[in-house]
């Protein structure tokens, strides 16, 4: 197979797989993205199981990050981006136009590639979402949810004698531990990451890799991913993107050892070329 | 899906690495086929030169495999494969392990023929030898087969063949009996030419084994443990 | 390798053309560098050389009668007493007995050889300390400009003579024989305003006119600069109109700013009629030239701020504002506040515009505030090197010394809040 077939097979087939669950905490159907005009994402139907992690791979620029993106509506920042489609958070339509985005990141929350704590000290970085939320009306009660959060991070017995320290004197590992605590801080009912361990050195991402395993008892987490190891060890499911299509959904253990379809089959061996 | 792509890889190694392990995995298989080839016919033919030819091979069969565990072990460190790389993997680490048993088996007819040989010209069980050693080198050569050119539905053909393989064998078997009971001084000679065909039997199980292996390598189902006509069934639901 | 010589060979024969190649590259940068330093030293060196002597003047010691009688004052505890007493009198007699001069033609001579500014800072000390009246006293008065350049040059082979007579020059002479002349710490210059006498001369009326303008600019452009800045980088949809608005800001920063003094008396003074002079319009003028300064640079400023941090506040769910209020801007402030303080030494040294709407005249008082008449420091030495007397050179060599240093303090001011305010991400 050259890319040219590739290319015409992903736009003939619909997703292969299982893309859709029962009682899902996110629901996208027919999901189409434009940069200007140019369309990045075609006809995507997606469901994201109650605690589950799901990783989104596939080769770079196709369109994975995009969706990921559009699940907390931060696409909106770029102004030339346009997206169609239903996407649901439970029985909250995420593209209402008279939603409000602000809730609505406080529900979906974000990690990104790089880790990127504020510069500011640890703690004021874990409490700023709760902050300029309200989440906390006494000082104490304020401590109690940085606490909890770097707890659940895992980074609270490294980080809680310079809670006052600067966010970025810590390594990049603990950064983005960081990051996620600030995430977790505001509990969020659903997790994004954004190829989280992509700046990291192998240590620190199995260290993040095993956070995730804890979160996902109690957050719902979508992946995006580089790492195809990464998202044999961390995901339940996997859903493979090409060319703004999603070609294959299926259970992780199912996609590494047998996948469906041949473009995931290509991409996962390491066939393209 | 019937072609692996062993050789679309970019990196262009892994293609060397996947191609050099399943070659050799057909050396040894042809190597295997001919000792089972080799005993069979010295227990036909009463040859012991050739039994203990067979005998000393089993040397270089223990050393193949040695050689393939290694080989597997480190594609296995080195590219961590995935999807149809990974089951090429395992189905190679596996069929090394039934090739193996195949070769020991084959040693234990060659014994069985020096021990035969010894025992005069009143060669009863001969037919049935040479009856349920043909097909049990016919198996062997198309499951050898159907591993070379990842053949489902020929590998399947060959589980089928199995069936019928100890069919005749339970046939032989009773065959033997009657023999022991007409003429209980010729117990001994019998219970070596039993010792055979169940050594050969034991090849056909083996064989079957490296074919759903093949079956599990090109369509990733597992057919084991499992009813002909499940298995059939299942290949042709996916 | 089939040539005759090795790659290796190749290179080297070339290596030696490569070094001389990269030396010569680098004496170039050397000899630049050497000519940027040598004009700076050589104006730096002209500058000072004349205008050091500005920051001191001559006085001459004369023991003053201070008889009230004499002098007029009645009661020293009546208003206006001191003013209407006649110390002019009293050091016009001190200085004829000094000298034993009676003749009238060679008392006026003489009169000239005292600044008139003597009178006013003789009865400001009397004023200060009754208790020296009614007794004779030594005093150190101000000479008169001419007596100032001539003393300060009396060491060098020809001395400046310039108006004085021979007559003069031989009770200078006198005086200076005796240890009656000295050169002090000239406080009036740092002290007073604008004069026509150059020994009365002063800064500190146009410092203060400098001050009140750039106060009046800073005020004024920075918070407009940044909140535009702010909406153009962070809120405006781009789209031809806000192009349109960005080529418009950087041309606007390419205008004479002469054209900006041109627009502040059309707009100002003709049309809100606004009074002439006053820093208050010369700030709003500035304000319209720094502008572009500061929001190009804070623009920059605001768009060095890394995406990931601005994407990490909008991932927690803080809205547009919480992000550029927490975050952006606190991030960008040392960049914006460089801009902004370069900016104003920008509009602390601009001349034109000023010129354009009145700020260039001869203000003697100090102004109290943005509404009071005033001129700017570079204004000033403008008006003293367009001045014919002699005096006034060093002046303008102080005033320009002067003004070079707050530019200096300012920029040491950027750099400092940069070092100081910058964080690390």
């Amino acid at each position: 197979m050259n890319i040219s077939e590739h290319t015409a097979q992903a736009h003939a087939d619909k997703t292969v797989g299982e893309p859709l669950v029962k009682n899902a905490k996110m629901s996208m159907r027919g999901v189409n993205v434009f940069y200007a005009d140019k369309q990045a994402i075609y006809g995507v139907d997606l469901d994201i199981g109650r605690n589950e992690v799901i990783a989104m791979i596939g080769p770079s620029g196709c369109g994975k990050s995009t969706f990921l993106r559009c699940l907390n509506r931060m696409n909106d920042t770029i102004d030339i981006c346009r997206v169609e489609g239903k996407l649901m958070l439970e029985n909250q339509d995420i593209y209402d136009p008279s939603l409000d985005v602000v809730p609505l990141r406080a529900r979906v929350g974000m990690v990104f590639q790089k880790p990127n704590p504020f510069p500011k000290s640890i703690y004021d970085n874990v409490a700023y979402g709760p902050r300029i939320h309200g989440l906390a009306s006494r000082r104490t009660e304020l401590d109690e949810i940085v606490e909890t959060s770097l707890r659940k991070a895992g980074l609270w017995d490294e980080v809680k004698d310079r809670l006052h320290g600067p966010g970025t004197g810590l390594s990049g590992g603990q950064q983005q531990r960081l990051c996620i605590a600030r995430t977790i801080a505001v509990s969020p009912e659903v997790i994004l990451m954004d190829e989280p361990c992509s700046a990291l050195d192998p240590i620190a991402t199995a260290k993040i890799e095993e956070l995730i395993a804890e979160l996902s008892e109690n957050y719902t987490i979508a992946i995006v991913t580089h790492s195809m190891q990464q998202a044999a060890r961390v995901s339940h499911r996997t859903a493979y993107f090409h060319l703004g299509k999603l070609i294959e959904v299926n259970d992780t253990e199912k996609v590494f050892t047998n996948p469906d379809h041949d473009l995931t089959e290509a991409y996962i061996t390491g066939r393209f070329g | 899906m019937d072609k692996l792509h062993l050789d679309r890889h970019i990196s262009r190694q892994f293609n060397v690495e996947l191609e050099a392990l399943r070659t050799q995995l057909l050396e040894m298989g042809g190597l295997v086929e001919q000792q089972v080839t080799d005993a069979v016919a010295s227990i036909e033919s009463g040859d012991t030169a050739l039994a203990e030819k067979v005998i000393v091979n089993e040397d270089r069969v223990d050393d193949f495999e040695i050689e393939l565990d290694e080989q597997a072990t480190l594609v296995l460190a080195r590219r961590q494969p995935a999807a149809s790389d990974l089951r090429l993997v395992l189905a190679v680490i596996k069929a090394v392990r039934d090739l193996e048993r195949i070769g020991d088996e084959a040693q234990k007819v060659a014994k069985m023929a020096i021990a035969l040989s010894g025992e005069g010209a009143n060669r009863r069980g001969a037919t049935e030898l040479r009856h349920i050693g043909a097909s049990v080198l016919t198996m062997m050569n198309q499951g050898l087969d159907a591993f070379a050119r990842f053949d489902a539905e020929a590998a399947l053909r060959v589980v089928e063949a199995d069936e019928s393989v100890d069919r005749e064998y339970k046939t032989a078997i009773r065959e033997m009996v009657t023999y022991m009971m007409e003429d209980p001084r010729e117990i001994s000679r019998v219970m070596n030419v039993l010792w055979a065909l169940r050594a050969l039997e034991r090849i056909g199980d083996h064989v079957r084994n490296i074919c759903e292996h093949v079956v599990y390598l090109v369509r990733g189902l597992d057919i084991r443990h499992i009813s002909l006509d499940e298995a059939e069934a299942k290949i042709l639901n996916q | 390798m089939t040539s005759a010589e090795s790659t290796i060979e190749k290179v080297n024969k070339n290596l030696a053309r490569r070094y001389r190649a990269e030396q010569r590259f680098r004496l170039y940068g050397i000899l630049s560098v050497l000519f940027g330093l040598s004009c700076l030293v050589v104006l730096f060196t002209d500058i000072i050389g004349k205008g050091y002597k500005g920051f001191v003047s001559t006085e001459i010691y004369l023991t003053v009668d201070l008889s009230s009688d004499d002098l007029g004052i009645s009661d020293p505890e009546v208003e206006n007493a001191f003013m209407q007493a006649d110390f002019e009198g009293a050091i016009k007699r001190a200085l004829y007995a000094r000298l034993d001069v009676t003749d009238r033609r060679a008392k006026r001579a003489l009169n000239a050889l005292i600044s008139s500014g003597a009178s006013y800072a003789l009865r400001d000390q009397v004023k200060r300390q009754p208790e020296l009246l009614d007794s004779s006293h030594g005093f150190w008065l101000l000479a008169d400009d001419d007596v100032d350049t001539w003393y300060k040059s009396v060491d060098s082979k020809s001395p400046f003579t310039g108006r004085l007579s021979d007559e003069q020059l031989t009770w200078l002479q006198t005086l200076d024989f005796s240890g009656e002349l000295r050169t002090a710490l000239n406080t009036t210059f740092f002290t007073s305003g604008d004069s026509r006498e150059p020994e009365m001369a002063g800064i500190m009326g146009a410092a203060l006119g400098s001050f009140f303008t750039v106060l009046v600019t800073l005020l004024l452009s920075f918070p407009i600069g940044v909140a535009a800045a702010v909406y153009l980088e962070e809120y405006a949809p781009k789209n031809r109109w806000t192009d349109l608005i960005e080529v418009n800001i950087n041309n606007l920063a390419a205008v004479p700013s002469i054209i900006f003094g041109l627009l502040g008396l059309a707009i100002f003074i003709n049309f809100f009629e606004m009074p002439r002079s006053i820093p208050l319009v010369g700030g709003l003028v500035l304000t319209l030239m720094t502008l572009p300064t500061i929001i190009i640079s804070s623009r920059a400023a605001i768009k060095a701020v890394p995406p990931s941090i601005r994407e990490a506040a909008l991932g927690l769910g803080a809205s547009k504002m919480q992000m550029v209020m927490h975050h952006v801007l606190p991030l960008a402030m040392p960049g914006m506040l460089t801009g902004a303080i370069i900016g104003m030494a920008q509009a602390l040294g601009e001349t034109a515009p000023l010129l354009m709407i009145g700020m260039v005249a001869f203000v003697v008082d100090l102004p109290g505030g943005v509404m009071d008449a005033a001129t700017a420091l570079p204004v000033q030495i403008f008006l003293w090197a367009d001045s014919p007397e002699r005096a006034f050179v060093e002046k303008t060599s102080a005033a320009i010394m002067v003004l070079l240093g707050f530019l200096f303090l300012m920029n040491a001011l950027a750099v400092w809040l940069r070092r100081r305010l910058e964080r690390r991400w």
